[in-house]
């Protein structure tokens, strides 16, 4: 049964922040309550997101895309710019818990749970995602990539919100991709998540990214993995160092859902997969110039 | 699929069906689909206590303190209760029989008293003002348990410095079938191929958990207000309370599913020990987790398969050895263990046959009752061993079937005849028909064909001498009412029950109102289970309602000076067909009656056939009533690099001989397609020394929308069936084909086999790496 807990539900912004200080912030509650009612979670106080103004905004415009602290996954896939601005997440969307979990989970507070099976994460990664938190003393902008320091554990201090998430809107020669790897398809918790961003310039990769969830105690970038195909053509010889550098780099555990060996070897297949997918439909792209 | 030569029985050909096998929206729909019905957790009653029930987080142990004290003393709770405070009664594990009658030595302890024997059983029961309190008093109660070593597998627990689970010897149950002679049909065979099958421990997730509200009347009756499959517990109720039979009623509720889940003693029992010691009501709601570790599990079989066959694909022998977990308990192992036995060989001719099976105990969860009750099992090996000897010796899957399929007339491997039609080969050419062309692979994407036919039994053991009984009356206005014990679980067992008597009382399913799941109030019916309900009520229901029938006829012909014989009932008239003249409606007809004294209601018991025990060194002789035979049929396509397998198309083809509502049978067909899918691909109890590991639905995988594929049901009518008007049984015969089809189209897409179920993404990943070294 759910434990007694204070429940704050603030004004505004500004009251919010004030609350903070000791609270926890209760957005869609997907994780939080399930948590408090399965004794993983001892918050006693819980600050309700739910009277922000503004919170849901989502913006595209000057190639930079932002949403609000309280933007849904459902209200990702409803948004007709995101297509665009952010196919990964996109992707990510449509598999993301089921549809009621989609109605109420977050981004924010699916970033803040630092779970490396985090769905959204390693999109957002991909796309070079940046976060906006605000205390009621400062406003500070912070790299997702730099944002998570141990399982379970990141860089908002406790009387902070994540009040946006943006990042660069991809280019026309830029491939953008997430697949999620699960035991089944509705309402899955991710055996192995990736995300790849491609650039391509003529038959140069100017650009990569390569993200991965559920491998490691955080959602991570496999950069040395990326420093294998920046510059390079993506012949088959390339993308495979990439995948195998990727699955070199993955640190997964044994679990219900999987072995750490199955786990290493889907980094290789889907890093594989997904980058011959990215560069190939930029050269189409390219050849229907 | 006309039979000239009808050579079996074939119930009421030809006649003119009004309201059968029409598909009739339900009595139970609107309610459903409004919310209105209520569940037995809908009930609550001013001054209702709330339970709770602590139990053991581990599997095998001595229960060193039990200290209740604390929990007690907290303000607002009524009643804590543990074995000290409770008489030297055990509770049943048995069937419950109509007879009364029970096995030796397989009671099990109520609350612990000192040995644990599974993860979860009960040490505490706990009434409070409120749930939190409940919950508050559960966290105060202290107790030291002292681990002692479990067995944890079957092959464990036969050894001989096991530790005994259950006296003397972890054997909870053993068969034997023998047929022929299998030493001279392995002698005669050109190959002989062996392989061994296994399935896991999977949980019945019905949506509704088990609920109840029990309270004690002026009369001194313990009510119980349940979520149940079998209102008939209440004579082990009254025996572990100590009171009479009498003294115990059990009402059911519309049932939030069961699956054999709700088969078994559940929250009940609990129930009706708090509400006698606190003399007030009590309502115990279990959670998920709960349910999770408070009920009975799937068995998880070993089935081994030697079979031998010539060149041109004739079985010559089979040798199959079964072994089965049965968990801490007995409950209903043997049998299920039976089951499995008798459905061994599948819906095959096989002249030598030798089976042995054993059911074995553990310190895992205990294992009993679930939709396909060990035939499920039997049909996972066999259905994969057909394929594998297709295979061995290059036939096709389907050709092989045909050249072995029993015809009917032929007999199964205990030496019972089979009756009704056996339609294996026809419902599986009808399932490869609607799956039309295989798709093309596409990449690494291969696409697999399976299907799996099967025999199922209907109706239960013949010599448990299973009755039902019925009770049809007619009002003065015409209208109709039934009354029965049958628990209607959710597949419209009560609804069908109204088809029938609207059929033969000339009426519309809305003038009928069904009264249902009482066990003091109804006639008693027996359990939903064993795929009896509409076969056994139905019959008592048809048999109440044709002998009333006879006599509103019978008086009807009086009043319109006609003969009997020429009287019709239909459309709430009864009238001579041939002469627009005669004719009355039934609501005059009944009024009339009623003024002279017509009898309006007819009580009706339909007996199964009644026969005794096999015989325990051969197995022969008659088993069950009768059996379903059908096919299921799937396409997958399974990406051969991750292992993820998507089910794109699934047929299921049952010759259930007549649908009294085709409607409820497409609802039985997909549901069991679905949940066949679960087993197949995504579900798995995980018990890590007994202890359940994937206690919830983030670990425990039923497919979702997301996952559910085209699924189409096709319905053959031989009309052959023991059931009302011919029918047969479809509940669990639409589940047990499933499982294996998926396991053979995934073999036929990636050239090899995974031998255990589930079958996971990784397992496929292995068993391809496996078939390319």
């Amino acid at each position: 049964m759910l434990r007694d807990f204070e429940l704050d539900m603030p004004a505004d912004l500004q009251e919010t922040l004030a609350c903070l200080p000791g609270g926890t912030p209760l957005a869609g509650g997907t994780n939080l309550l399930v948590d408090l009612r399965a004794r993983r979670e001892s918050a006693e106080r819980l600050v309700w997101l739910g009277n922000i103004d503004a919170f849901r905004d989502i913006k595209i415009e000057d190639g930079q895309a932002a949403i609000g602290g309280g933007t849904t996954v459902g209200d990702i896939l409803r948004h007709p710019g995101m297509e665009r601005a952010a196919p990964a997440l996109v992707d990510c969307a449509r598999v993301f818990g089921g549809q009621m979990v989609r109605n109420q989970a977050t981004l924010a507070g699916n970033v803040c749970s630092g779970s490396p099976a985090a769905d959204s994460v390693p999109p957002l990664l991909s796309l070079d995602a940046e976060l906006c938190l605000a205390s009621a003393t400062q406003v500070r902008t912070i790299a997702l990539d730099d944002f998570y320091t141990g399982f379970k554990k990141n860089r908002r201090s406790p009387d902070e919100l994540v009040t946006g998430i943006s990042w660069p809107v991809p280019g026309p020669n830029t491939a953008n991709r997430f697949y999620k790897l699960a035991r089944r398809k509705g309402d899955a918790i991710t055996v192995v998540g990736v995300a790849v961003t491609v650039t391509r310039d003529g038959n140069t990769c100017t650009d990569a990214r390569i993200a991965l969830g559920a491998v490691a105690p955080t959602v991570f970038r496999a950069k040395e993995a990326e420093a294998l195909i920046i510059g390079e053509t993506l012949t088959e010889e390339r993308v495979d160092e990439a995948a195998q550098k990727a699955k070199e780099l993955s640190d997964p555990i044994d679990d219900l859902r999987a072995s750490a060996d199955y786990r290493r070897d889907m980094v290789q297949v889907l890093t594989r997969r997904l980058l011959n997918q990215a560069w190939q439909s930029l050269g189409e792209k390219e050849a229907g110039r | 699929m006309t039979d000239q030569e009808t050579s079996y029985r074939q119930a009421e050909a030809n006649v003119v069906l009004r309201q059968v096998g029409k598909p009739l929206e339900r009595t139970d729909a609107v309610g459903k689909a409004t919310g209105r019905t209520r569940y037995a957790g809908d009930y609550t009653m001013p001054g209702m206590l709330h339970a709770k029930v602590l139990r053991s987080d581990i599997a095998s142990g001595r229960l060193k303190r039990l200290d209740v004290s604390k929990a007690r003393a907290l303000p607002g709770v009524a009643c804590v209760l543990t074995a000290e405070d409770l008489p030297d009664r055990l509770a049943a594990t048995d069937m419950p029989g109509q007879t009364g009658q029970k096995r030796a030595a397989t009671d099990r302890q109520i609350l612990v008293r000192e040995i644990i024997r599974h993860h979860g059983e009960p040490l505490a029961l706990i009434a409070a003002e409120t749930p939190a309190l409940a919950d508050k008093a559960l966290d105060l109660i202290e107790y030291e348990i002292e681990p002692l070593p479990g067995v944890y597998d079957t092959a464990s627990a036969l050894e001989p410095d096991a530790p005994i689970v259950t006296e003397p010897d972890n054997v909870v149950g053993k068969y034997k079938i023998r047929k022929g002679d299998t030493e001279k049909g392995f002698a005669a065979a050109d190959r002989i191929i062996e392989n061994t099958f296994y399935t896991q421990f999977i949980e019945h997730a019905f949506l509704e958990p088990e609920v109840g509200l029990a309270w004690v009347d002026e009369n001194g009756v313990v009510n119980i207000r349940m979520s149940t499959q079998v209102i008939e517990h209440f004579r082990f109720i009254a025996d572990a309370l100590g009171v009479p039979h009498n003294k115990v009623r059990i009402l059911g509720a519309m049932v939030g599913g069961g699956f054999g889940g709700k088969e078994d003693i559940t929250v009940e029992l609990y129930l009706a020990l708090l509400a006698q010691t606190t003399r007030r009501p009590v309502r115990l709601a279990y959670t998920r987790e709960d349910s999770f570790v408070g009920h009975g599990k799937r068995h998880p079989f070993s089935v081994s398969h030697k079979t031998g066959v010539t060149e041109d694909g004739k079985i010559t022998a089979l040798e199959v050895t079964i072994s089965a977990d049965s968990g801490a308990y007995v409950f209903l192992s043997p049998y299920v263990l039976l089951y499995c036995a008798v459905a061994a060989p599948g819906p095959y001719r096989i002249d030598n046959v030798k089976i042995d099976a054993a059911a074995v105990a553990t310190n895992n969860m205990y294992t009993s009752a679930f939709r396909g009750f060990g035939a499920a099992q039997a049909c996972v090996a066999y259905e994969a061993q057909m394929d594998e000897i297709a295979k061995a010796l290059d036939l096709d899957r389907f050709e092989f079937r045909r050249r072995n399929f029993m015809r009917t007339g032929d007999k199964t491997a205990t030496g019972q005849t089979v009756e009704s039609a056996i339609w294996a080969d026809e419902c599986m050419t009808k399932a490869l028909d609607a799956l039309g062309d295989k798709p093309a692979d596409t990449g690494t994407v291969k696409i697999g064909r399976g299907v799996a036919t099967y025999q199922q039994s209907y109706g239960r053991i013949t010599w448990f001498h299973d009755t039902s009984e019925a009770w049809v009356g007619i009002e003065v206005d015409g209208t109709v009412i039934v009354r029965s014990g049958v628990t209607d679980i959710g597949a419209g067992q009560a609804s069908a029950l109204g088809q029938i008597a609207a059929e033969l009382l000339g009426v519309g399913l809305d003038d009928v109102v069904i009264y249902n799941s009482d066990s003091a109030v109804t006639p008693l019916a027996g359990t939903t289970t064993a795929t009896r309900a509409l076969y056994m009520t139905g019959r008592a229901v048809h048999t109440a309602s044709t002998n009333l029938r006879e006599r509103l006829v019978a008086f009807a012909a009086q009043e319109l000076d006609a003969r009997p014989d020429e009287i019709d009932l239909a459309n709430g008239q009864a009238f001579v067909p041939d002469d627009p003249s005669k004719s009355m409606s039934l609501k005059d007809l009944a009024s009339r009656g009623a003024s002279e004294g017509l009898e309006r209601s007819e009580l009706a018991m339909f007996r199964a056939p009644f026969t005794d025990p096999i015989d325990q060194e051969t197995g022969q002789g008659p088993v069950f009533p009768d059996f379903t035979y059908g096919c299921h049929a799937v396409d997958v396509a399974v990406d051969t690099e991750t292992g993820e397998v998507t089910v794109l198309k699934s047929v299921g083809a049952h010759d259930i001989g007549q649908a009294i509502n085709p409607q409820a049978v497409e609802g039985q067909i997909e549901g069991g397609a679905l949940m066949g899918q679960g087993y197949a691909l995504s579900e798995e109890l995980i018990y890590e020394e007994g202890k359940l590991v994937s206690p919830s639905f983030s670990e425990y995988l039923i497919p979702t929308s997301m996952d559910m594929p085209d699924i189409q049901c096709i319905i053959l009518e031989s009309r052959s069936g023991l059931g009302p008007f011919g029918a047969k049984g479809i509940g669990e015969p639409s589940l047990t084909p499933v499982a294996p089809a998926i396991a053979n189209a995934v073999a036929d897409a990636i050239g090899t086999r995974v031998f255990d179920l589930p079958i996971t993404p990784e397992k496929v990943v292995q068993a391809i790496r496996e078939a390319q070294r």
